[in-house]
């Protein structure tokens, strides 16, 4: 479990509106700071400028998909080590063990519940090395 | 006179019949006949035997030295033709003149022989005692006598041979005895021309016997022929059937193939199309003609860059003479397009294992791939393109509801939550249709792990508390035991439990509780959720696990629920090999509960 409480997330997602749910969970109900990128091929440049906590990726993303983000992120010393927590409508078992293969460290499922999602991540934070 | 018997052996050993067997018919047949014949002659003999002894008789009895001598041998030649003539009389009547030839030819015998020792008498007798004239008389009647017996007698030789014995005998020895030199030249001749006659008699008998022989055999070739012909004429009627029963049934095998709504096609060894029907040429539009006249290949309907891959195809069927099922191909038409066919092709194999032809029957299935895809099309387009604005949606009220941007007034409160259950409801119906779908498609997979139960419960109850305070209701467990593990899908198996778990709270009453109950017995685990609702009712019981169940549609908005969720329930466990089902509970109310194999390793 990491020494400092949970509190910086970049999250990375093309969807307005999903995007303002997210921050009002995350910023209101979880007292988190966010920092939201709609184009998949700027998160790189801005987790690099962010340094967060923890890295929100969605699944299917115009431009690039949330795992050849990830691929992308660890293939860079800068980005290689941030945590990575995937939030996604694709449910099946087998689309879950792909994420975790790849390295993810936590999946959120679409719909997710905002009233719930900090605690998620907390969840998945305290579960970290 | 063997000649004709052997050409029915011929014959007859077509018809079945063993040589020797009709041998010995042919033979006791024409004994039957030579019977017959004699038989028949008879009255002739004993009428001339009549006539001829009266005029003896009166002529001796004139000049007799001892009259009564004379009337006793005509007493006797008289009880004599009698006898044999009754004897005649009950030949007719026989029963078994054909049967028991031997029988009636022996009386007929010792009646010839009787009548010739008669005649012999009257030589031995009267000869002696009379003057030249009558002895001339006597000598020509008994010559007579015995030359006469010759065409009566002769169908049996030697019953000619022993009437002249008993005519000529006894009048031999006298004429031995009697010492003049005329009679004993006379007594020299009597046995050449018994001899003679005996012999003429004997070729007679053959020349009957031969023409018996003949009669029977003609009769028999008849018979033969007749039978023969019967016979014929029954296996052309019976051709004449079957021809019937095999035209009609490739008429109808025609019929079947040419109006199906499948392509058929017949092929030879090589491949060369023999035959086709409508639909073939409707679906891949050649005229029959050019398929068929030209000796067209069946591979005119397989993609130039699959030939390769055909021809291996070819040779494997070929060599297993096996028929092959399902298999899809993309064919094209004369036209260029392609349509794709599953096709069933059977080797036609004789019983003596050569190919006599391959049937090939395809079905147009382009449409219905194009369905299938477009109802996968569909089915991801619900998945994904509904799912994201219904997240924004349920998120977006949640929000409001639990108060992010400050409390609202009661209305507003009221009408945003029913806004977000009713959202959820739409959400819960996405995913239950697209349940449904992957159930029935059979696209539904499984990832079982093994699984501990207790954490089952434990977690169910978590994610169903809220729903379950919704409805004012408590969540109870007991008998929940650490060391039970079934091998189960985590996913599906909480989708069960928190359907049941929902249905128990929607249908308890307010401020009752839920039974959360586990159960280990024989290998299986058995998990009950209990409440103590209304029931269900009774109409409803053999439905419950249908889908689009409810038991009364009231209930529906009352509750809320897509009444597809135990038809799923039902169905996941069953894929798990488990069992589900519900009892009425004792007090009142429904026990629902699932059954799973536990797990070795647990």
């Amino acid at each position: 479990m990491p020494a400092t409480p949970l509190n910086r997330i970049f999250y990375a997602e093309d969807d307005e509106d999903i995007q303002r749910i997210v921050r009002m969970s995350l910023e209101r109900i979880g007292k988190m700071t966010v920092k939201i990128e709609s184009d998949p091929l700027q998160a790189i440049a801005g987790i690099k400028d962010f340094k967060p906590d923890l890295v929100m990726l969605d699944w299917m993303m115009p431009g690039m998909d949330g795992p050849t983000l990830l691929k992308t992120m660890r293939a860079q010393p800068e980005t290689a080590s941030y945590p990575v927590v995937f939030i996604t409508a694709r449910a099946t078992q087998q689309d879950h063990a792909e994420l975790t293969a790849l390295g993810a460290a936590g999946i959120v499922s679409k719909p997710f519940s905002p009233k719930d999602l900090p605690d998620q991540l907390r969840a998945i934070w305290a579960g970290l090395p | 006179m063997a000649a004709s018997p052997k050409i029915i052996s011929a014959d007859s050993g077509k018809l079945d019949r063993t040589d020797s067997g009709r041998d010995r018919a042919d033979r006791a047949r024409v004994l039957a006949d030579q019977v017959e014949l004699l038989y028949r002659q008879a009255p002739l003999g004993i009428a001339v035997t009549l006539v001829i002894g009266s005029i003896l008789a009166f002529e001796l009895y004139s000049s007799a030295k001892i009259g009564e001598l004379v009337l006793f041998w005509a007493l006797l030649m008289v009880v004599v033709s009698f006898a044999r003539f009754f004897l005649v009389l009950a030949y007719r009547h026989a029963q078994n003149r054909d049967t028991a030839p031997d029988v009636w030819l022996r009386r007929f015998a010792i009646g010839a022989l009787a009548a010739g020792v008669t005649w012999g008498f009257a030589g031995a007798v009267f000869f002696p005692g009379h003057t030249d004239e009558q002895q001339v008389f006597l000598a020509f009647v008994l010559a007579g006598m015995s030359a006469g017996g010759l065409p009566l007698f002769s169908p049996v030789w030697w019953v000619y041979a022993l009437y002249a014995a008993g005519v000529m005998l006894p009048f031999e020895v006298v004429l031995l005895t009697f010492g003049s030199r005329l009679f004993t030249e006379l007594s020299f001749m009597i046995p050449i021309f018994f001899a003679i006659n005996v012999s003429v008699a004997y070729r007679l008998n053959q020349v009957f016997i031969s023409a018996y022989r003949l009669r029977v055999s003609y009769g028999r070739l008849t018979e033969d022929y007749t039978e023969l012909n019967q016979r014929l004429e029954r296996q052309l009627i019976e051709l004449e059937e079957v021809r019937r029963q095999v035209e009609a049934s490739g008429r109808k095998l025609a019929l079947f193939a040419e109006r199906a709504p499948i392509a058929v096609l017949e092929l030879d060894g090589e491949g060369r199309i023999q035959e086709v029907n409508r639909e073939a040429e409707n679906l891949f539009g050649y005229p029959a003609g050019e398929l068929v006249d030209q000796g067209a290949s069946i591979k005119i309907l397989v993609r130039p860059d699959r030939h390769a891959e055909f021809d291996k195809g070819w040779q494997e069927l070929l060599k297993s003479g096996e028929s092959v099922a399902g298999l899809k191909m993309s064919n094209p038409r004369r036209d260029g397009i392609e349509v794709v066919c599953e096709w069933n092709v059977t080797p036609l194999v004789s019983p003596d294992g050569n190919l006599i032809s391959i049937i090939a029957q395809g079905r147009d299935i382009t449409q219905q791939l194009e369905a299938d895809r477009l109802k996968q099309e569909f089915t991801s387009t619900l998945s994904h393109e509904l799912r994201t604005p219904l997240t924004s949606i349920i998120g977006s009220l949640q929000l409001v509801n639990a108060g992010v941007l400050g409390d609202l007034n009661p209305d507003q409160a009221e009408l945003t939550e029913v806004a977000e259950r009713n959202a959820q409801r739409l959400l819960d119906l996405i995913n239950d249709i697209l349940d449904v779908e992957k159930i029935e498609s059979g696209k539904l997979t499984l990832f079982s792990e093994p699984m501990p139960m207790d954490e089952l419960v434990s977690e169910s109850i978590k994610l169903n508390q809220g729903f379950a305070d919704r409805y004012k209701v408590k969540l109870e467990t007991s008998g929940v035991q650490s060391d039970i593990v079934v091998n189960a899908d985590r996913k599906r198996l909480l989708q069960v439990m928190t359907n049941l778990i929902s249905n128990a709270a929607k249908f308890s009453p307010s401020g009752g509780s839920v039974e959360i109950e586990m159960r280990r017995k024989d290998g299986m685990v058995t998990v009950s959720v209990g409440d103590r609702g209304t029931g269900i009712p009774d109409n409803f019981r053999n439905r419950i696990f249908n889908r689009f169940a409810q038991a009364d549609s009231a209930d529906t908005r009352a509750k809320g629920g897509t009444g597809l969720g135990l038809a799923i329930c039902k169905r996941l466990i069953e894929l798990m090999d488990g069992t589900i089902g519900f009892d009425n509970r004792e007090g009142g109310g429904t026990i629902f509960w699932f059954q799973l194999p536990v797990h070795p390793a647990g």
